[in-house]
């Protein structure tokens, strides 16, 4: 035990995506590990702290920044998004019009915010609400995995807050990318030069970290 | 909890205030100084919402727009709007006896208090920020004077705050932050290195007029100065709170990075939260009404030179009762129109 030699990793991460998608009952789940129908109504920017051991050498802290759903304070988008590593990009798989909203979500992000080396941040596609029943995407992952690669996102899971269901993975994806990244400027990890899995299990759901 | 007034005080308090509400116009004319005193004391709980009527004007407004509110009321709305209003309505104070039901009074009566808001002002529609701002309302009053109170705040207390571009509450955030310059060099200063721009911070406190962050009698007095005298109230307790949150060296030391400062305001210290504590300092704290109106022009200039011209117009703003009863004097019964016939 080298604890001296430990590692250690901040990233901001940004939440976004529709108005009552369940950007805040993700962070309380993944941070708190609870849930509850009682949250209020995020005005402006919420924030939460979560502390990851990403391996023996290496500890991660990821600052999550809930940001209101409602359109109108896309005007301060601007502020909030500056310097963040990564983002998830949240919809209501109940709802379809949360989901139409994510292409202009992604490139409110892009068109705001570059990584340091100029590419654009890694994101993740979270279909929240999959314990509801109603699915819109009828379970059809992969026009999802053609959404995402299209839409540059590095991978997208089906998850539940009320139900905790794949937050920690989806989690563990974005910040795989996010690592890649930043260690290796030049060649990060890109969606399009992922080829198409052949073999990958059903319960993975993230295009793009298949080799976990 | 609440500070603990003497029941004989709050007796005599309360018939005070029977009296100036009975005789409003006068005491609004000739003693508004004592009505203010009156405010910084704390308004009687048996009468506050009536004495918040009277404050914002809405009385009159009510008076000058019978049936207004029922006509609104009876109208579908835009099924934009609706949605959004509804995915609220469980969303404010859930832990309120008064919002805690689904499709409860509360609940109920803060749907229709915001749609009826949309149908009035269909060009601002709905900010979500409205919710709690119309939900404390409702704490205190039936939805119709509700209603009114809420359009006195949108149009006279906080014009622009909730159109659109938010462009009114950006402004308001810079100001704030030039005024900190003056009432605490180390917080401004701080502030400053971390590179926090206002609208981390204060988007919520302004936008909500401090009613989901502050315990809650110190909510109700912060709202019953900032009725009696307007903004000038919000930007006090927000120089107040960042005062005695980052204001000394020694504060500073557990708040060194960005994060930890952000975290720091988020999760004040109930101390420089208490009603009787945090209403003194609001008192004492020298900034006016002319320094925000001054300050207002520098930061528009600037705003105009980086921004552009503002998107949304809004009527400028009315620092407190005694402004808005001037811009709009009540009605003299003696002045209205005779019935006439016109041979």
């Amino acid at each position: 035990m080298q604890k001296h030699s430990q590692k250690e990793h901040l990233y901001k991460l940004l939440v976004i995506g529709d108005l009552g998608v369940g950007k805040t009952s993700i962070i309380k789940r993944y941070v708190h590990q609870n849930f509850s129908p009682h949250y209020r109504a995020t005005i402006g920017v919420d924030f939460a702290l979560k502390v990851l051991n990403w391996d023996a050498e290496t500890v991660v802290r990821l600052q999550l920044w809930d940001i209101a759903g409602q359109e109108r304070f896309g005007n301060m988008t601007r502020v909030y998004y500056r310097e963040a590593m990564g983002a998830f990009i949240v919809f209501d798989v109940t709802r379809p019009a949360t989901f139409e909203a994510v292409t202009k979500w992604k490139e409110d992000l892009d068109s705001k915010l570059v990584l340091p080396n100029g590419k654009p941040v890694p994101a993740v596609l979270l279909a929240n609400k999959c314990d509801q029943g109603i699915d819109v995407l009828m379970n059809n992952g992969i026009k999802m995995d053609q959404f995402c690669k299209e839409n540059g996102f590095v991978g997208w899971f089906e998850t539940s807050a009320k139900e905790n269901i794949n937050i920690n993975e989806a989690s563990r994806c974005l910040v795989k990318h996010i690592i890649a990244s930043e260690s290796d400027p030049v060649q990060s990890v890109e969606p399009d030069i992922i080829k198409p899995h052949l073999n990958s299990s059903k319960i993975v759901s993230c295009s793009a970290c298949f080799k976990s | 909890r609440l500070e603990e007034v003497p029941l004989e005080v709050l007796r005599q308090r309360e018939s005070k205030w029977l009296d100036m509400l009975n005789n409003w116009d006068k005491w609004m004319a000739k003693k508004h100084k004592k009505i203010r005193l009156r405010c910084q004391k704390g308004i009687p709980p048996s009468l506050r919402g009536r004495a918040w009527q009277y404050l914002s004007g809405s009385k009159v407004k009510l008076e000058q727009n019978m049936g207004k509110f029922d006509e609104l009321d009876l109208l579908t709305g835009d099924p934009k709007w609706l949605d959004v209003i509804e995915r609220d309505l469980h969303r404010q104070f859930p832990f309120h006896e008064m919002f805690v039901s689904r499709g409860g009074h509360g609940q109920q009566d803060l749907f229709r208090v915001l749609k009826a808001y949309t149908l009035y002002r269909p060009e601002e529609g709905y900010c979500q920020a409205q919710a709690p701002i119309a939900a404390v309302l409702l704490m205190h009053m039936p939805a119709e004077q509700a209603f009114w109170c809420l359009v006195q705040i949108c149009e006279k207390y906080l014009p622009g705050y909730y159109s659109e571009k938010l462009e009114a509450i950006q402004l308001d955030g810079q100001i704030l932050f030039s005024l900190l310059h003056k009432v605490s060099p180390v917080a401004y200063k701080h502030l400053s290195k971390q590179k926090i721009d206002p609208i981390l911070y204060m988007t919520e406190w302004f936008m909500c007029a401090f009613s989901r962050t502050l315990p809650w009698s110190s909510v109700l007095r912060v709202w019953d100065m900032f009725f009696c005298e307007g903004v000038k109230i919000i930007f006090r307790v927000g120089l107040v709170l960042l005062k005695h949150t980052l204001g000394s060296s020694d504060k500073l030391k557990s708040c060194q990075g960005q994060y930890e400062t952000m975290e720091r305001l988020r999760a004040l210290s109930p101390k420089i939260m208490q009603e009787a504590f945090l209403v003194q300092e609001v008192i004492e704290l020298p900034v006016t009404e002319r320094q925000i109106e001054r300050e207002h022009l520098i930061q528009l200039k600037k705003w105009r030179e980086t921004h552009g011209e503002l998107q949304c117009k809004s009527p400028p703003r009315l620092h407190g009762a005694k402004a808005i009863s001037e811009a709009e004097p009540a009605p003299r019964k003696a002045l209205e129109p005779v019935p006439s016939i016109i041979v």
